[in-house]
This record gives structure tokens, sequence and C-alpha cells, in this order.
């Protein structure tokens, strides 16, 4: 039967989250292909993406705690997605494979999930090296980032 | 036998609009404003109680995102959604923890980040809130727009103005009492740096010349939708000796927390026994269960101040009756005669209250905040002058058929 619409309604209900000042320079960096992250002063503790307290010690945080990353990252665990929903409640095969990974950047403590490119699920290990790749035209927004691919 | 327990710290946010902060960092702001007031470390900490109204703020399960900011990994946590009343339904959690002998020291926290709407104010909230209430209306039949104009729009807010209505009826008040209470609240919220709608001698003529919105309620009387988030932390007695508190503390004497049946609509829309809002029976058992807990046998000369949850004007009268500080229909002689003020004999909501700061689920919290931080005496340029033995924190909400209330004391009950 598909989708019903409720028309009528005088208002509609959507969200609009703010990521806070320290999430808005991290996409913002994205613009310089740049990947921060905060570095505690207190415990050493290193994370991305940076925050204002720190995971491992609660200290207080700010902009000075930002450290830049270079990029490169080792995987430490994946998955191999086949299928996806068709948005009427079906799965299709995907033509290509999607992998999605944990890595943990150079330099941090914390890890991070992205997609993994240019890349055949079959040559994937823990510990590969992976580097980013970037929008042509980044604009620093979470989209600058497209994937990761090893090197 | 509950054990004697003390509110040892307070902390909030700044309340108002925050688009400088996510979620978690509004939260984290709250919490460790609390561990550095209790002067504790956060491992001293054992149990953590948090709560909002996760629709609000548009993140579902809120606090799996923030243990790691506010020191909460690896420990005990709960999260309440009571709707309007879950600041004050997570004071109570918190203080249960304690009471109990379950845990010597529990932080509670509470918030909402209206913000986080991209509509105005708190619609896309109430709407996440009323989506389940609006699919049982199909099930019965109801259709959603002609429930949409009767007001449902705020469970809270839409029935207000027939409560608020109710009232004059029974009390014989007028819109001008509501002119006078909502211009106390700007003025009071002045003194108070935590505080949203601030508005310096702001009198009843100000407010009066305000828009009629939806009578008897005009622009001036409507608390805002704020970001903010409000936090408290609870020890036993014997925590409060080994921890080296030396600081003023508050110690809680009695809670209470009833619902009644006025439920907007009833429960599942088959239609509600009661006929006026502002009867509120919830909040005069909760109140009454309250006092004898805290051995108070007449509030009226025993409780020295009060913090009403009032998102608008009327309620405050309504409820400092229901909550018995005046006889029925009384409370806006008393406001004419500036008992309420933060100077007066009874001062009721010295922080501004609800009607000028309301971020819901930091709200009822709040209201503990305000009354332990009159009886540490350190609420600054809002403490009231006289002396504070006996404060009510007094929380209202769900779908209006809520409450709770707090008796807090200078000493501890004696057994």
């Amino acid at each position: 039967m598909g989708v019903v619409r409720y028309e009528g309604l005088p208002f509609v209900a959507r969200f609009r989250w703010n990521t806070g000042k320290i999430m808005e320079k991290f996409y913002e960096k994205f613009a310089e292909k740049q990947i921060i992250a905060a570095r505690c002063e207190n415990c050493g503790y290193t994370v991305v993406p940076p925050r204002m307290i720190c995971p491992k010690c609660s200290s207080k945080m700010d902009e000075k705690n930002l450290v830049n990353m270079d990029g490169r990252g080792v995987v430490l665990s994946h998955t191999v997605v086949r299928k996806k929903l068709d948005g009427k409640g079906n799965f299709i095969d995907l033509n290509k494979p999607e992998i999605v990974a944990a890595i943990k950047l150079k330099g941090a403590d914390s890890q991070i999930f992205v997609r993994l490119g240019e890349v055949e699920a079959e040559e994937l290990k823990p510990g590969m090296e992976v580097v980013p790749v970037w929008a042509e035209k980044p604009e620093g927004k979470p989209s600058d980032l497209l994937y990761f691919k090893p090197g | 036998m509950r054990r004697n327990v003390a509110i040892i710290g307070c902390g909030q946010a700044k309340h108002g609009r925050r688009t400088d902060v996510n979620q978690a960092e509004l939260v984290a702001e709250a919490v460790w404003a609390a561990i550095e007031d209790a002067g504790i470390a956060p491992e001293d900490i054992e149990a953590y109680a948090v709560g909002n109204m996760q629709g609000f703020g548009g993140i579902a399960q809120p606090d799996l995102i923030f243990a790691e900011y506010i020191g909460a990994v690896g420990k005990p946590m709960q999260r309440v959604a009571t709707g309007g009343t879950v600041g004050g339904s997570t004071a109570h959690l918190g203080y249960y923890e304690v009471a109990s002998g379950m845990y010597d020291v529990v932080l509670a926290v509470s918030w909402e980040k209206h913000s986080d709407s991209a509509e105005p104010g708190a619609t896309t909230g109430l709407l996440h809130v009323a989506f389940a209430n609006l699919s049982y209306m199909m099930k019965v039949g109801m259709d959603m727009r002609s429930f949409a104009i009767m007001g449902l729009a705020g469970a809270a807010a839409g029935i207000s103005a027939y409560q608020a209505a109710q009232y004059m009826a029974r009390s014989g008040c007028r819109i001008e009492h509501f002119d006078m209470v909502a211009a106390k609240a700007r003025r009071n919220a002045a003194k108070n740096k935590y505080a949203h709608l601030k508005w310096p001698n702001c009198t009843a003529d100000d407010i009066a010349k305000t828009e009629m919105l939806i009578w008897p309620m005009r622009f001036g009387h409507v608390c805002p939708a704020s970001d903010g988030a409000s936090c408290v932390i609870y020890a036993s007695e014997e925590a409060v000796k080994r921890l080296g508190v030396e600081r003023p503390v508050a110690w809680v004497k009695g809670v209470a927390a009833y619902a009644d049946e006025e439920a907007d609509q009833g429960e599942s829309y088959q239609g509600t026994a009661v006929s006026d809002y502002s009867d509120q029976t919830g909040a005069v058992i909760s109140a009454i269960k309250a006092y004898e807990r805290a051995g108070i046998k007449d509030p009226k000369k025993e409780i020295d101040m009060a913090e009403i949850y009032a998102p608008f004007p009327h309620q405050e009268l309504m409820f400092s009756e229901r909550l018995g500080f005046f006889d029925d229909g009384m409370a806006w002689k008393a406001v004419e005669e500036g008992v309420t003020e933060i100077d007066g004999d009874f001062p009721i909501c010295p922080s501004g209250g609800v009607n000028a700061t309301n971020a819901i689920g930091s709200s009822g919290m709040q209201r503990v905040v305000e009354a332990a931080l009159q009886i540490m005496r350190k609420a600054e340029e809002h403490q009231i002058p006289k002396d504070v033995r006996n404060a009510v924190a007094h929380a209202w909400g769900g779908q209006v058929q809520f409450n709770t209330v707090m008796v807090l004391g200078d000493s501890p009950k004696r057994r």
C-alpha cells in the first residue's frame, strides 16, 4: 500500500542538532583536508573527533587541546555490507559490496568508523595502513571525507 | 527505615538558547559545576540518575552518548522520562538510591535542549512525544486535525488555557493577577545568572501590554523554550561525614509523587472523569504525604519558601494553594500584597521559576537546586533575606497528571 501521508497538520517535527564549537572546528578543518583531534594535557589521551571533556580522565579540554593528525590510520577490524534496503521494505544486492572498518588514526587513542575504498574485502587484514581520500573541492562538511584507502 | 540524605552540591548550565554546545556538553556543564560545588572527586560518585524527554532534543537514548562526558563510565546509570516532571522524578530517583542504602553518593542530572528542534519552541519535541497518542487516536477513529485544533499541540501548554480559565472561575482572580505573577518571574530572573527571560524592573503593566494569544493567556504569560541542565549530588549522612563536607548542605526531609486521573483526554482517549483541570488532586496528595514524611504539620507556618513548577502564571497561584501555602482561592490576594516576592513573607520562585526559564527536563530538577541553594544561602542576588529552614520543590507534568514534591530542610529530620 506504500506510505500514507497525513496532510493538513499545521506543523512538522524536524530536528536541527547543534554539534558544539569543537565539533564545528572538526568539520571546518575538512575544508583543508585535515583531521583534528583533542589531546588531554593531564593524561595524554588523544580522542578523534575532539571533545570538551577527556573521555579517559574527565579533564576539561578546549581549542588549545586541538592537534592535527596526519590522517594515516591502521585497520583494527572490518565488516562487508552486501545488501541494502530499497525503501519499500525489501533487500536488494549491492553491485559492489561496501566495506566499513574500525580504524585507529596514527597518534590517536580512540577509534573511528569509516568506509574503505579502492580495496577488495579479501585483501583486508587487521593492521593494514590506510589514508583518507577527500572530495575534490572540500567545503568543510562531513561529506568531504569520501573514504579511506590502503596507502 | 530510610536513611538521612543531604544535597551536598548543586550545578546548573547557563539556560537560554545554547547553540554553542551539543547535548552532551550541555549536560556536562551542569554535572561538573555540581561536582566542583560539592568539593568531591568524580570517583566518589557511585551511581547516576539521569533524565530528559528524549523526543525534545531529538536524541533517542541520550544517556548512551554522554557517559564519558560526566565521568559515568562503568558506573550504574538509570534514565527517567516523565514529561514535565522528569527533573522532579530524576531528583526523587537519586534520593531513593541513597535513602534506601543502595549507594552513599549519587549524582542526579536532567536537561533539555529545545534549540535542536527545527520548529519554533517545543513544537518538534511535543509532537514526537505525542506520536504514540496520535496513532492511538487514529485507532479509535479520531481525526488528528481536529485534535490539533483542540489544542493538544503542547500536551501541557494547550491544556493550560482551559486550566487558567477554570482557575479564574473558581478563585475569582483576574488576568491582572497573572500579569503580576509573570512580571515577578521576569524581575526575579533578572537577578539569577542562570535564568533565560530576564526583565529588570518588569511591571504588571509591561506584561499587560503584550498580545492576547489564547484567552486568558497573553504572550507575556508564556514561558520560553530554553536549553539547560540542572544537577544535584546526594550523600548519605555517613558519607557527608566521611567526605568531610564542610560547606552547608540541604537535607531531604520528605518526598512524594502522585498522579491523578487528569491526563489530557484521559488514558487512551476515552475521556476523563475530572472536568476541572485546575483541581490537581495529585499535587494535593503529593504535598500531604511529603509533609507527613518530613514531619511538617502546618505548611503555612513551617515552610519558608517554595519553588513551584509553573510554566504559566495561573499555575503558580493554583499550585501554591494545592500545596497548602494559601487557602483555596486566596493566592491572588497574597500576590497583590507582595507576600510571594523575594523579600515577602512567603517567597515563591525567587529564581524566576519555570515561567522565566523552561528547559523541560531541567525545570523539575532546577526547582530542587533552587530550593537547596536558598537553604544553603548560596542563591546570591536572589537569596531571600529571611531565614530558610524548610523549602519545597515541586514539579508537574506527564500529560498534566504527574506531581512531585520534595521538602528540603537545614537539618535532617529527627527520627
